[in-house]
């Protein structure tokens, strides 16, 4: 029988080759220059698994580095996920001048209110200082990303196929790590072993999300803009809006002086 | 369980089932803009407002009890009811269509005011739930005055916003324009 310990080493030897073959196909279709703190992401998670695999094989390293070493490389990645949202962010909102200046205030306004409260739930103890602002910006990124898309859903606001797997990919990650860790924290410590397998399995189906949209959906040439519209017709939409505000407002008048003797 | 596991796991899984919820909506092929402002010359229901009224009025139909015809007049008032909440699929249809022009417009302005997003979608809220109650209150025979007196309120108040908008909209149109013919002058004037 196949021990976890040899399941999660397997399953992490593929989530390092899908990694790299991601990371080889964004640059075989030229995501570089559009997406570039996508790839940088990809990049980072590539490396550090090199880091982490080489500070384990390393002897002599108290336990404390090593957990230091880990989350602190960890931080770095999830820094680096943080300005993939924000490039996906403004590749879907950034054609539409008047709605982006509300969005992204409100999108940060959700970003630190999350993060705030995500520290605030969180345990005190600063040997656990690391994992918590990592949770917590894991936990911010998911609610910015789901805020993005009911956003979008909100003003019709069309999404390539592409950013919207990308986004959804970001997404499913950064919640699942936070669910895989708040149950780690409080009840599974003993599962140690088996938990990390579940989080490199989430890690895993993400990725797959990701390949396969960079390598089958199409990457628009340029971006999308917003409809234009005529001068004209502002003209004659704002009189026939008057005349309706002048319709209503009479209707309403009439309304009030005789809504007492309703039935 | 404690505070933090709660915090954590009911926000994961309510940010899931939103994504779940934005990422399905978000396939859907987006109205074209145009439609709606075209929709905007069809004739509105907000008009018949008044003719409701006068049909919800028990005083209308009273006079048929008084003549010994209660019956009649149930028959009368339901049949009456069933007509005000036609009118009242109407009147939603009509504010949707509004609230669509709204988010048009707001996606081809040059600027949004964000208290007056926020104020509409609070407006789209609270339409929706009176909508509903209304309904309500018209199947069980209830008073529905005040009701009709608070969603044309809503109707009007969207109006407004519109109003304002597009009015901003121009205006920045024209100042570009403008802008644009002194920049000509002064290149042609160079």
């Amino acid at each position: 029988m196949v021990e976890p310990l040899q399941l999660r080493d397997l399953a992490w030897a593929f989530t390092t080759f899908v990694k790299c073959a991601l990371l080889l196909q964004l640059v075989r279709r030229k995501f570089l220059d559009d997406y570039p703190w996508f790839c940088t992401y990809v990049a980072s998670a590539i490396v550090q698994t090199l880091v982490v695999a080489i500070i384990y094989q390393t002897p002599g390293l108290s336990e404390l580095v090593v957990w230091r070493l880990a989350w602190g490389s960890q931080l770095i990645v999830v820094c680096f996920r943080f300005q993939a949202v924000v490039e996906l962010i403004r590749k879907i909102l950034g054609a539409y001048l008047g709605i982006w200046a509300l969005a992204w205030r409100l999108l940060f306004g959700v970003g630190v209110l999350v993060m705030a409260n995500s520290l605030v739930f969180s345990k005190g103890d600063w040997y656990w200082i690391s994992v918590n602002v990592d949770r917590g910006l894991e936990l911010s990124m998911a609610a910015i990303i789901v805020t993005l898309l009911l956003f979008a859903r909100y003003y019709r606001l069309p999404i390539q196929r592409l950013h919207l797997a990308l986004a959804v990919g970001l997404c499913l990650y950064s919640t699942f790590f936070v669910v895989d860790y708040t149950l780690l924290e409080k009840h599974v410590q003993q599962f140690a072993v088996f938990w990390g397998f579940l989080d490199v399995l989430t890690y895993l189906a993400t990725l797959l999300i990701w390949l396969n949209a960079v390598s089958f959906y199409p990457k628009l040439a340029t971006q999308l803009t917003p409809p234009v519209i005529p001068k004209e017709l502002y003209g004659k939409l704002s009189s026939e809006l008057n005349l309706r505000l002048y319709h209503l407002n009479k209707q309403l008048s009439q309304l009030f002086r005789s809504e007492d003797r309703h039935w | 369980m404690n505070a933090s596991l709660l915090f954590f796991l009911f926000f994961a899984l309510i940010l899931l089932a939103l994504l779940l919820l934005a990422a399905r909506s978000a396939k859907q092929p987006s109205r074209p803009s145009v439609d709606a402002f075209e929709s905007l010359s069809q004739s509105r229901h907000c008009s018949r407002l008044s003719q409701i009224q006068q049909a919800l009025r028990p005083e209308d139909s009273e006079y048929l009890r008084d003549s010994g015809h209660a019956g009649l007049m149930h028959e009368l008032r339901q049949q009456r009811r069933r007509i005000a909440l036609m009118y009242l699929v109407h009147l939603q249809e009509e504010f949707e269509m509004l609230l669509e022009i709204s988010r048009a417009l707001a996606v081809m302005s040059p600027e949004v005011v964000g208290m007056q997003e926020l104020e509409r979608w609070k407006l789209s809220v609270t339409f929706a739930i009176n909508c509903a109650y209304l309904r309500w209150r018209l199947r069980l025979g209830l008073q529905p005055a005040s009701g009709f007196t608070l969603l044309s309120n809503m109707a009007t108040e969207i109006t407004r916003q519109l109003d304002n908008a597009t009015t901003r909209i121009a205006e920045a149109t024209v100042s570009g324009a403008e802008q644009s013919a002194l920049g000509r002058k002064k290149i042609n004037g160079f």
